[in-house]
C-alpha cells in the first residue's frame, strides 16, 4: 500500500533575499523541514520576521525557494498545477472595492475554472457558508474588516480546494469576527479540508489547531500536536461547587492519604473574549450550526 | 536581459520600420535635428506637442508680435524662428516673419543708431543688406519645408527688389516663381517690367509674347488685356513693323521660357 | 506524481482584462482625462480666432489629435501604473496568483484591460473630432462652395486609420509601463520613468541622426544602441501625412501597425519574464 501524500511537504527549505545591490543576503527561512498531513489544521507560529509569510508564499508559488523542495499534494509548489487544490486568504485583504461580494467571488471562481450552472450554485453556496448572503450584493468597499475576511475566505473556497492557507486570518478583526473565523476553520476541518494558519494570536490558534510549528529567525524551533506541547499531563483540574473550609481540609486529608496533594484552590474565570461574545449580538452567524467554539454558551475554563 | 531583448527587437524590427519611417520623415521636414534646435532651447518638445503644435505656434506668434511692438530685434528674431521651428507648416509665419526681419528691423537699427538724419547712407545701406541677408536665409530655410513654393520665391524676389534694389537678381527670382505651378500671374508681369527697367526691352517683348497666349481670358488676375497693352507699348518702343506685330491667338499656348 | 497540466487560457486572460477594464473606467482619473480631452476637442472651434496659418479644418484636426496624443499618453501611463500597483498594494495580486493562473495571463490580462480602456478613450475623442469636422465642413461647403467643387476635402478614412495607429502606439506605451512596473517598487517611480521613456521614444530618431556625427567610437556605439533599444514613436506621427499628396499610404499604415503589434508582443513578453522573478 502506498503512503498517503502529505498536503504540504517541505524539505530543506532555505530562502535568501538580496537586501542590497552589492548582493548582501538576508536569510528569511533556514533549512526548514515540515510536513502537514491531509485533514489537519496546522498552525505556523512565530514573531514578526520569523519567516512564516515567506514560507507561505513559497508554498503558494508566489516566491521561489533558494534551496529545498516544497510540494503541495506531491506537486512542486512552483508549478501552476500545484495551486489547483489550494485556496488562499492573505492578511488584511482589500479586494476590488467596486465589485459586489457576489461579483467578487464569481470572478475568482471563474479564474479557477468554475463555470456553467455550477458557477452560480457554488458562488451562492460559499457566500451563504461564510454568512454573507445578506450583504452579497453590496459593494466590497462598504464591508467591515470582518466581512472582508469572510468574503476573502469565500473566494479562497469557491473552487473547493483541499488545502486552505490562511495568513493571519483574525488580524485586525474584533473578537466576534475572530470567533466566527475560528468556527469556520473548525467547520473546514469537519469537511476534511487541510488548513494552514499563521497567526500571532496564540490563544485562537490553540483553540483550533491540531498541530503547530513555531519558527524563529527562519528556523523551526518546536513542532508537535497542541496537546503534546501545552497539555500538563502530570496535573489535573477538578471544578466543583464552592466548598466550606472544613470540607476543603477533609479533601486535603483524603488526598494526602492516597499520596496526592492539593496544589491550588482558585476561583475559575471565564476568558474575557468569551464573556464579550456572550454579551454582544452576533447577527448572521456563518457556517450553519454552531461548531462549539464561540457559541453563546460560555464554557468555563478552569485555570488551575 | 530586458535591455538585450529590446535591443534585439529593435534590430529585428528595423526592416519593418525603415521604409515607413522614410516615407513619414520625407513628409515632415520638421523632424530634422537642426530645425529642432531653436525649439528645444526654449524647452519645447516638438515631438510631444503632437497636434498641439498649431495652437502652441499660434500662441508664440502672438508673443512674437508683442515683442515686435517693443522693437526688440534679437527677441523678435529668436521668437520668429521659434514659431516656425514649432510649426513650420503655415506659410503665414514664414512670410510675415521674413517681412519683419527685412523691412522693420533695418528701421529699428537706424533708430537705435541715432535716427534717419544722423545715420550715414552707407550705414543705412549696410543695415539693409545685413537684415535682407537674414531674411533670405530664413526664406531659404522655409523652402526646405515647402519646396518650390512660388510665394516664398516671390518673397525672396521682393527682398532683392525692395530692400537691396538689386533689380537683376529680383527679375531672376520673379521668373523662377512664375514658372512654378500655382504661381500668381503677376510674377511673370513683374519679371517683364523689371527687364524693361534694366533696358532689356527685346527680352521683355519676347517673354510677354510667349506669356500672353497662355493667359486665361476669363481670369481677372491673369489680366491678359494689361499684358497685351504692355506688348503694344514695347512694340512701339522697339519700332516693330505693323506686319510683324503680335497677333493674339496666333501663337501656340506654350508656357513662357526664359529669354 | 503526475498531475494534469494547466494550459495557458485566453478565458482567464480575458477575465483579468475585463476586471481591469471595469476597475479603470470606474476610476476618477479616467473620467477626468476623458472629459478634459473631449472638452478640448469640442473647444477647438472657439480657438479658430487664434489660428493664423493652417486652414480651419486642418486646425480642428490638429487640435483633436493634439488632445488625443497628450491626454492619451498621460492616461496610458497613469492608468497602467495605477492598475498594476493597486493589485500589488491591495494584495489582490496575491489572491489571484495563488490561483491556478499563469503570470503571463495576469500581465497580458492587465495589458488588454488597459488597452481596451485607451481604445474607448481614442474612439470617443476621434469620434467627436470627426463629427465636428463633418459638421464644420458642411457649413463651409455652403459658405464657400467653390473650395469644395470636388466634394468633401477631408479624408475621414485616413483620420480613422491615424486614430487606430495612435491607439496602437498607446498599446506599446502601456506595454513599456507594465515592463517598468514589473520590476519597480513604487507607482511614482513607474509613472516618472514612463514619462521619461515616452520622451525618449519620441526623440530617439535624433540619436539615430546624431550617431554618424559622434567622433568617439564608444559614445557612437551607445548612441546607436539607444536608437535600437527604444521604439520610434515619431513613426506614429501620421496626422501630418493626411492631406499631403495622395494621402495616407495603406502599405505604410500596415507597416506601422505591424511594428506596434510586434513591439507589444516583445515588450509584453519581457514584462512577463521580469514579473516572473518579482517577489510579490
Amino acid at each position: 500500500m502506498s503512503q498517503p501524500v502529505a498536503a504540504i511537504s517541505i524539505q530543506g527549505l532555505t530562502k535568501d533575499f538580496s537586501v542590497t545591490l552589492r548582493g548582501v543576503k538576508l536569510r528569511a527561512v533556514d533549512a526548514l523541514n515540515l510536513e502537514v498531513a491531509e485533514g489537519q489544521v496546522y498552525g505556523l507560529l512565530g514573531p514578526n520576521g520569523s519567516g512564516k509569510s515567506t514560507t507561505i508564499k513559497i508554498i503558494l508559488g508566489l516566491l521561489d525557494a533558494t534551496v529545498g523542495d516544497v510540494r503541495v499534494f506531491g506537486v512542486p509548489a512552483n508549478r501552476v498545477e500545484a495551486r489547483r487544490n489550494v485556496g488562499y486568504l492573505p492578511e488584511a485583504p482589500y479586494f476590488y472595492r467596486y465589485l459586489s461580494g457576489r461579483e467578487l467571488v464569481k470572478f475568482y471562481a471563474r479564474v479557477c475554472g468554475v463555470s456553467g450552472s455550477r458557477l452560480r450554485t457554488r458562488v451562492d453556496e460559499v457566500i451563504d457558508w461564510v454568512g454573507l448572503s445578506g450583504a452579497a450584493d453590496r459593494r466590497v468597499g462598504t464591508y467591515s474588516k470582518g466581512m472582508l475576511q469572510r468574503i476573502g475566505l469565500a473566494q479562497a473556497l469557491v473552487h473547493d480546494p483541499k488545502l486552505i492557507v490562511l495568513d493571519e486570518p483574525t488580524a485586525g478583526v474584533d473578537p466576534v469576527g475572530s470567533a466566527e473565523m475560528c468556527e469556520l476553520i473548525l467547520k473546514l476541518k469537519q469537511q476534511g479540508k487541510t488548513v494552514l494558519i499563521t497567526s500571532h494570536l496564540l490563544a485562537q490558534i490553540e483553540d483550533v489547531c491540531d498541530r503547530v510549528a513555531i519558527l524563529d529567525r527562519g528556523k523551526l524551533i518546536v513542532e508537535g500536536s497542541v496537546l503534546e506541547l501545552v497539555g500538563q499531563r502530570d496535573r489535573q483540574a477538578l471544578i466543583v461547587d464552592p466548598l466550606p473550609e472544613a470540607d476543603l481540609e477533609a479533601l486535603r486529608g483524603w488526598l494526602a492519604a492516597r499520596g496526592h496533594s492539593l496544589n491550588a484552590v482558585e476561583q475559575p474565570r471565564a476568558r474575557l473574549d468569551q464573556l464579550f461574545l456572550s454579551k454582544v449580538s452576533r447577527p448572521g452567524r456563518p457556517g450553519g450550526a454552531s461548531a462549539g467554539v464561540g457559541s453563546n454558551e460560555v464554557p468555563l475554563d478552569a485555570k488551575p | 536581459m530586458v535591455a538585450l531583448g529590446l535591443l534585439a527587437a529593435g534590430v529585428a524590427l528595423r526592416p519593418l520600420e525603415a521604409p515607413a519611417w522614410a516615407v513619414i520623415r520625407a513628409g515632415q521636414p520638421a523632424l530634422r535635428l537642426e530645425s529642432l534646435k531653436d525649439a528645444l532651447g526654449q524647452g519645447v518638445t516638438v515631438g510631444l506637442l503632437g497636434g498641439f503644435r498649431a495652437i502652441v505656434a499660434d500662441l508664440f506668434w502672438i508673443r512674437t508680435n508683442s515683442i515686435w511692438e517693443g522693437n526688440d530685434l534679437p527677441g523678435t528674431q529668436t521668437s520668429i524662428k521659434l514659431v516656425t521651428a514649432i510649426d513650420p507648416r503655415p506659410l503665414y509665419f514664414w512670410l510675415n516673419g521674413s517681412r519683419m526681419i527685412a523691412y522693420d528691423m533695418p528701421n529699428w537699427r537706424i533708430d537705435k543708431a541715432g535716427g534717419y538724419d544722423a545715420v550715414p547712407e552707407a550705414v543705412k545701406r549696410r543695415f539693409d543688406e545685413e537684415q535682407s541677408a537674414v531674411a533670405i536665409r530664413y526664406l531659404d530655410n522655409a523652402l526646405e519645408f515647402h519646396p518650390n513654393d512660388p510665394l516664398l520665391i516671390l518673397e525672396i524676389a521682393n527682398v532683392h527688389l525692395n530692400r537691396l534694389k538689386d533689380v537683376e537678381t529680383a527679375a531672376r527670382f520673379y521668373l523662377q516663381a512664375s514658372r512654378l505651378p500655382d504661381a500668381p500671374f503677376y510674377a511673370a508681369r513683374i519679371h517683364a517690367e523689371l527687364l524693361r527697367k534694366l533696358g532689356r526691352n527685346a527680352e521683355a517683348y519676347a517673354f510677354l509674347k510667349q506669356l500672353h497666349p497662355g493667359l486665361p481670358a476669363e481670369d481677372i488676375g491673369a489680366q491678359s488685356d494689361v499684358v497685351l497693352g504692355r506688348i503694344r507699348e514695347l512694340e512701339d518702343e522697339l519700332s516693330i513693323p505693323e506686319a510683324a506685330r503680335f497677333q493674339p491667338g496666333s501663337a501656340s499656348r506654350a508656357a513662357p521660357t526664359a529669354p | 506524481m503526475s498531475v494534469a497540466s494547466v494550459p495557458f487560457s485566453f478565458s482567464r486572460l480575458s477575465l483579468i482584462a475585463g476586471n481591469t477594464f471595469l476597475e479603470a473606467v470606474r476610476q476618477k482619473l479616467f473620467n477626468f482625462l476623458l472629459l478634459l480631452a473631449v472638452g478640448l476637442v469640442a473647444s477647438a472651434q472657439f480657438f479658430r480666432e487664434f489660428n493664423f496659418g493652417s486652414s480651419e479644418l486642418k486646425f480642428i484636426s490638429d487640435f483633436g489629435f493634439g488632445a488625443l496624443i497628450f491626454f492619451g499618453s498621460a492616461l496610458t501611463i497613469a492608468t497602467t501604473a495605477q492598475l498594476f500597483f493597486s493589485e500589488i498594494e491591495n494584495r489582490t495580486a496575491l489572491t489571484l496568483l495563488a490561483k491556478p493562473l499563469w503570470r503571463a495571463e495576469f500581465v497580458f490580462g492587465k495589458f488588454l484591460g488597459v488597452f481596451a480602456v485607451i481604445g474607448v478613450f481614442c474612439a470617443l475623442t476621434i469620434g467627436l473630432m470627426m463629427a465636428l469636422l463633418w459638421h464644420r465642413e458642411g457649413q463651409l461647403m455652403n459658405i464657400r462652395p467653390e473650395d469644395f467643387a470636388n466634394g468633401r476635402l477631408i479624408a475621414y478614412g485616413d483620420l480613422l486609420v491615424v486614430g487606430v495607429l495612435q491607439w496602437l502606439k498607446f498599446g506599446v506605451l502601456a506595454a513599456i509601463v507594465l515592463l517598468i512596473a514589473s520590476f519597480s517598487n513604487t507607482n511614482l517611480f513607474t509613472v516618472v520613468t514612463g514619462f521619461f521613456v515616452l520622451v525618449i521614444c519620441h526623440l530617439q530618431y535624433l540619436a539615430r541622426d546624431a550617431w554618424g556625427n559622434v567622433d568617439n567610437a564608444v559614445l557612437g556605439l551607445v548612441v546607436r544602441a539607444l536608437g535600437f533599444i527604444f521604439p520610434n514613436f515619431q513613426l506614429f506621427n501620421l496626422a501630418d501625412q493626411i492631406g499631403q499628396g495622395s494621402g495616407l499610404s495603406p502599405v505604410v499604415a500596415l507597416q506601422v501597425a505591424g511594428y506596434a503589434v510586434a513591439y507589444i508582443g516583445v515588450i509584453g513578453g519581457l514584462a512577463v519574464y521580469s514579473f516572473r522573478n518579482r517577489e510579490i
